[in-house]
């Protein structure tokens, strides 16, 4: 492995070749890793919440919404054949859970509710995932294979 | 509302936060003292407005480590959240001190530590909360505590993501205990959401 990009918190990396794009501890927030393995193309993006609201943010890949559609187009400007992209997600846990409040830390449940309905009206499939439950995952994306591994605290690694 | 971001506080605002972290922490500290039988001193606290990474940072770097936290929910007059961290060698020290058993990691924890942990949080949560609506003169109700023990990264999202759409600042207290001379490192977090802290700038004169 010869170089490895990390995806910060509402950050994208896309490479070609090889090497691998790394997102550390997701909680709530959604890691996306794309992947056309002709090219050997791969992005990952890591997205913290579902739909930009303020139009005057900045950030655009902090949002799942603005977030997929820029990774999206560069995507493509790269050369990516959308029937081709191996879609994988991962994250959405819900860290804390207080009883009598459900509502609360629901936020990365929408999260990936958001993610999958994107990618669906975009016409992507996503060939497998690995979201919910209460715990953080550490995802990765091997450039040269299109391999995804999952790290967690306490549970197995994990390969999708 | 004069503030519309944690960013925008300046040195005076600090400073009343501060002020009221110092007496927060200290009555936290007692109640720790009582529980441990033990003297329980505090440094100096710090208060900060930081982003994500910097908070990592600040809080030690690694944001895969893990590290054990308590969550409680303020509603009333103000609304927020309260996070209390801690790291593996202070948790074995309340263990030792009250139990006498330590664990050579958090994996290694049965229920029984894990709740020992929660309550321990809870009651450090509880004791600021108190000090801090005695002087500020508000009612604020507090939720049941919960807890969990993962990644520090995917932990301080938790508050993040909550007020995402208001700010990306956490406001951060933190003071480190003291215990029989030797100090240990934790994070309080006291997250008011914009208007909860404007009415407390407010209250105290400064807004």
């Amino acid at each position: 492995m010869d170089r490895q990009l990390k995806v910060g918190i509402g950050d994208m990396k896309l490479t070609r070749g090889q090497g691998e794009i790394i997102t550390y501890a997701l909680g709530s927030c959604i890691g996306i890793a794309f992947y056309d393995p002709v090219l050997k193309l791969g992005a990952l993006l890591h997205i913290m919440l579902p739909i930009r609201q303020n139009k005057d943010d900045a950030n655009l890949l902090k949002y799942a919404d603005t977030g997929l559609a820029e990774t999206i187009r560069k995507l493509t400007a790269f050369g990516m054949v959308k029937s081709r992209a191996i879609v994988k997600i991962a994250g959405g846990a819900k860290m804390f859970e207080i009883s009598g409040n459900a509502n609360f830390g629901n936020i990365g449940e929408r999260n990936a509710q958001t993610v999958r309905q994107i990618l669906q009206r975009d016409g992507f499939h996503i060939r497998a995932e690995d979201c919910g439950a209460n715990y953080a995952r550490t995802m990765s994306l091997d450039v040269a294979t299109g391999d995804v591994v999952i790290k967690t605290f306490g549970h197995p690694e994990k390969h999708l | 509302m004069r503030i519309k971001d944690y960013s925008e506080m300046n040195l005076q605002d600090l400073d009343v936060m501060r002020e009221i972290g110092s007496i927060g922490t200290g009555h936290a500290a007692t109640s720790l003292s009582q529980m441990l039988q033990k003297e329980v001193r505090i440094t100096i606290p710090q208060v900060k407005i930081l982003g994500y990474d910097e908070a990592i940072e600040a809080i030690g770097g690694n944001i895969e480590e893990i590290v054990g936290a308590t969550l409680v929910k303020m509603d009333g007059d103000i609304n927020g959240l309260m996070l209390f961290l801690f790291n593996l060698e202070f948790a074995n020290t309340i263990f030792d001190k009250m139990m006498g058993i330590s664990y050579a990691g958090f994996e290694q924890m049965d229920a029984m530590a894990h709740s020992a942990l929660t309550e321990i949080g809870n009651i450090i949560i509880c004791s600021y909360v108190n000090a801090f609506t005695e002087l500020v003169d508000m009612n604020i109700s507090l939720s049941v505590p919960s807890a969990a023990v993962n990644m520090l990264g995917a932990i301080l999202t938790v508050p993040i993501a909550e007020y995402g759409y208001e700010t990306d600042k956490l406001m951060y207290c933190s003071a480190d205990f003291v215990i029989d001379g030797k100090t240990y490192n934790d994070w309080l977090l006291m997250l008011p959401d914009i208007s909860s802290l404007n009415r407390i700038l407010e209250k105290l004169g400064v807004g």
